[in-house]
């Protein structure tokens, strides 16, 4: 008895923070939260190792969150342990951490970061974390020039997200389609989900911000597809505010049109719809863009095309990002340096294209002038040999900020336009017309969530009229029956 | 030192406990969202915009309807076959009954996903019935719930009242609706609470079978992940207390038939 005490009495002065005694022989405890089949697990195959031109080997042996804790001794020489666990969606993440959960590094999506950020929940990554200096930055010194760029100029309440969040995966939506049944122009415009032609045979996302900006999208096609408007200087800004339009009018124009096109999709979907493009169920879905990659590579298998196409009017861009939560680190700089060595773990080449490898997603990191790593994965994938039939694909708008940059073009099969590498890197004409939907402020979200409830419920009104006559004969029989029997007694 | 005496009340304290973590705390913390707003004040407003909304309560009447359906079909097919099966004569009436219990051994959603295919090879596309569909759906997922209580109410049935009936002068079919009938209510109660309670909530068949329509617990769920645990709590009250009225009333029900029946009987 006396023993436990002692025992559970030591652990318990251990547990709070800032007893600098303890901290300096316990491990730091990282709690790190994420998606789901998001990081790679390792256990790879000897044959699956990737050998690319430029000698990197990458192989997955363990997983990634445990190789860290090697790495961090090493080169820290101090000890981590990671908690690792899982989310299912941005809305259960935040309720876990409503109802008390404890996470030191999470990866929402950018929508939830506004969200943590606007509720001041978010600590601030170092201006260590910043420093090119420091070898061991692998974050600033490989992320995107894109993607940075875009964390950069997305301000909420005065302060740039990329003070607050580090990029992990990025993608945009658009219309995975069987080129078989459904022409390119066809799939190119949002108007897809609405086209008789297809009645029953597509489906939408069964999420109300998805299926807000397909709308968005069909609503506002006249501007969105105008040249004064897209040639204007300010495309960029417009096209953001036209593409995030909450007003009562716009939503409740949003929820006429998604109750007609309810009547024309299959049905809606998360995961199911990439499994039944390549059974024949449907022929066009709403999707992003990493998982059309996924269910493209699935159906090259079975020896059967899916093609993915970005509609004209506009895209959403999206990622998903590091952020490091108040009520985890609670001022542990121990704790700080721990997870903002993670992000920069993951944000090493070779961890990104095992992620890249394992998710399919595309990953935030591009590497540098003296890392090639990423772009040389990209070869690995997607490059040909010069036959004729292959073209160059500009992605330098991703690697180093100019799409003119010569020393990133991919030699490519033609055949590549409308597949994977052009939903994993889209050209830049794409990127030119993407969006980034924000947070909506409680009143708005609350006005959006409740259109998207009204669609999918059924309307009292649609009670066919042959039911109501039915109950009211069952309801006489009731009356009569009751009536009788106590008649009777 | 205190002297422990051992009394067989103790026996209940572990359930106790559940209860009261499990059951007594949560429905409490639902009452509690229930009728409050987001700053925490007391309101009523959840409770009356639930019923002034056509569609909460479309989505109410739309899972009564999947309900009482799903019930009505369950009752039609499982009587007979539960009729059949304890009255006839065949030596190994526990394997025909296994036959009808085995697809409950399977998890539901494997289920559900092969009888998705199976419904798109019949009807090609699923999308234009999705009522029917559900329907199908609930039905093959709770059928056995209803053959089971069914069948044992009329296996206990005692014969000899059915021979007395005839001895009276009752043909097949009179015997059938004044003794084996009556007798078989608690069972057919029973198959209907196991039943219709379930099938109002159990919205993984609706998503599975691609019927992209709320009923009362897929509602729950949306309000929920909308961050509005007020109205999902006086939604999941709600349902509730539509639960408890139609216990009360089945238990009634079931209780005042037996004594008539009796009474009738043998009296």
């Amino acid at each position: 008895m006396a023993l436990g005490a002692v025992v559970s009495g030591a652990v318990a002065v251990c547990g709070i923070p800032g007893q600098t005694v303890c901290a300096k022989e316990a491990p730091v405890t990282l709690r790190v939260c994420s998606w789901e089949e998001y990081i790679d697990l390792g256990e790879w195959d000897g044959e699956e190792a990737i050998e690319l031109d430029n000698g990197a080997v990458i192989f997955g042996e363990r997983p990634l969150y445990e190789e860290f804790e090697d790495w961090y001794r090493e080169t820290y020489g101090r000890e981590v342990r990671v908690e690792y666990s899982c989310f299912g969606t941005n809305e259960d993440l935040y309720n876990q951490l409503n109802m008390g959960d404890t996470y030191d590094l999470v990866c929402p999506s950018e929508y939830m970061i506004m969200k943590l950020m606007a509720e001041d929940r978010l600590v601030p990554y170092s201006d260590r974390f910043y420093d090119e200096h420091d070898g061991n930055n692998y974050y600033i010194n490989n992320v995107s020039p894109f993607i940075q760029s875009t964390l950069e100029s997305n301000e909420i309440g005065g302060e740039s997200w990329s003070k607050y969040a580090a990029g992990y995966m990025w993608g945009i939506t658009g219309v995975l389609y069987n080129p078989a049944l459904v022409t390119e122009e066809e799939a190119s415009t949002w108007e897809i989900f609405g086209n008789p032609k297809f009645n029953r045979q597509v489906t939408l996302k069964d999420n109300v911000r998805d299926s807000y900006f397909a709308a968005l999208g069909i609503l506002k096609a006249d501007v969105l597809t105008d040249d004064a408007f897209v040639q204007s200087a300010d495309y960029h800004e417009r096209l953001a505010d036209v593409m995030n339009d909450v007003s009562p009018e716009t939503i409740r124009q949003a929820q006429d049109l998604l109750n007609e096109l309810m009547d024309n999709v299959y049905s809606l979907e998360t995961d199911s719809g990439k499994a039944d493009m390549i059974t024949g169920k449907i022929v066009a879905n709403y999707q992003w863009s990493g998982d059309a990659v996924y269910a493209m590579d699935q159906a090259d298998e079975e020896d059967f095309e899916l093609r993915f196409a970005v509609p004209r009017e506009s895209t959403n861009l999206w990622f998903d990002g590091w952020v490091m939560l108040e009520s985890g680190i609670d001022g542990d700089a121990d704790r700080q340096h721990a997870a903002e060595a993670f992000v920069n773990f993951l944000s090493r080449t070779d961890n990104a294209v095992r992620n890249m490898y394992y998710i399919g997603y595309t990953s935030s990191i591009a590497g540098n002038e003296q890392d090639d790593t990423i772009y040389e994965y990209l070869n690995w994938c997607y490059g040909a040999e010069d036959d004729g039939d292959t073209m160059d694909y500009p992605v330098g708008y991703f690697f180093s900020g100019d799409n003119g940059d010569e020393d990133y073009i991919v030699e490519t099969s033609r055949s590549q336009m409308g597949r994977q590498l052009y939903s994993q890197y889209p050209p830049q004409d794409i990127m030119d017309r993407t969006a980034v939907m924000r947070y909506f402020d409680a009143e708005a979200n609350k006005a959006i969530n409740q259109m998207w409830i009204n669609v999918r419920c059924f309307d009292i009104h649609d009670v066919p009229f042959g039911v109501w006559m039915a109950l009211l004969a069952g309801l006489l029989v009731l009356v009569w029956m009751g009536y009788r029997k106590s008649k009777r007694r | 030192m205190n002297k422990f005496r051992f009394q067989r009340s103790q026996l209940c304290i572990p359930y106790g406990m559940f209860l009261v973590c499990f059951v007594l705390a949560p429905l409490i913390v639902i009452i509690y969202y229930a009728f409050t707003d987001g700053e925490g004040q007391f309101t009523l407003e959840n409770l009356m915009g639930f019923f002034s909304s056509p569609n909460t309560i479309g989505t109410l009447a739309y899972s009564l309807g999947v309900a009482v359906a799903t019930t009505g079909i369950c009752l039609m097919l499982a009587y007979p076959i539960a009729y059949i099966l304890a009255r006839s004569s065949i030596r190994h009436r526990s394997v025909v009954l296994m036959i009808f219990v085995m697809p409950m051994w399977i998890n539901f959603t494997l289920r559900i996903t092969a009888l998705k295919e199976i419904l798109t090879m019949i009807e090609g596309n699923l999308a234009y019935h999705p009522f029917l569909n559900t329907l199908i759906g609930m039905t093959y997922d709770f059928l056995p719930f209803m053959i089971l209580p069914i069948y044992t109410t009329l296996l206990k049935l005692d014969g000899s009242l059915l021979e007395a009936a005839a001895d009276l002068g009752a043909d097949a079919v009179h015997t059938f609706l004044k003794v084996t009938l009556p007798l078989s209510v608690p069972g057919i109660i029973s198959g209907i609470v196991m039943v219709f309670l379930p099938s109002m909530t159990n919205y993984v068949v609706l998503d599975m079978l691609y019927n992209s329509t709320y009923i009362m617990g897929s509602l729950i769920g949306a309000y929920f992940s909308a961050y509005d645990w007020h109205n999902g709590s006086m939604i999941a009250l709600i349902l509730l207390m539509i639960i408890l009225v139609f216990t009360l009333f089945t238990n009634r029900y079931a209780d005042e038939d037996a004594g008539s029946s009796r009474g009738g009987v043998l009296g």
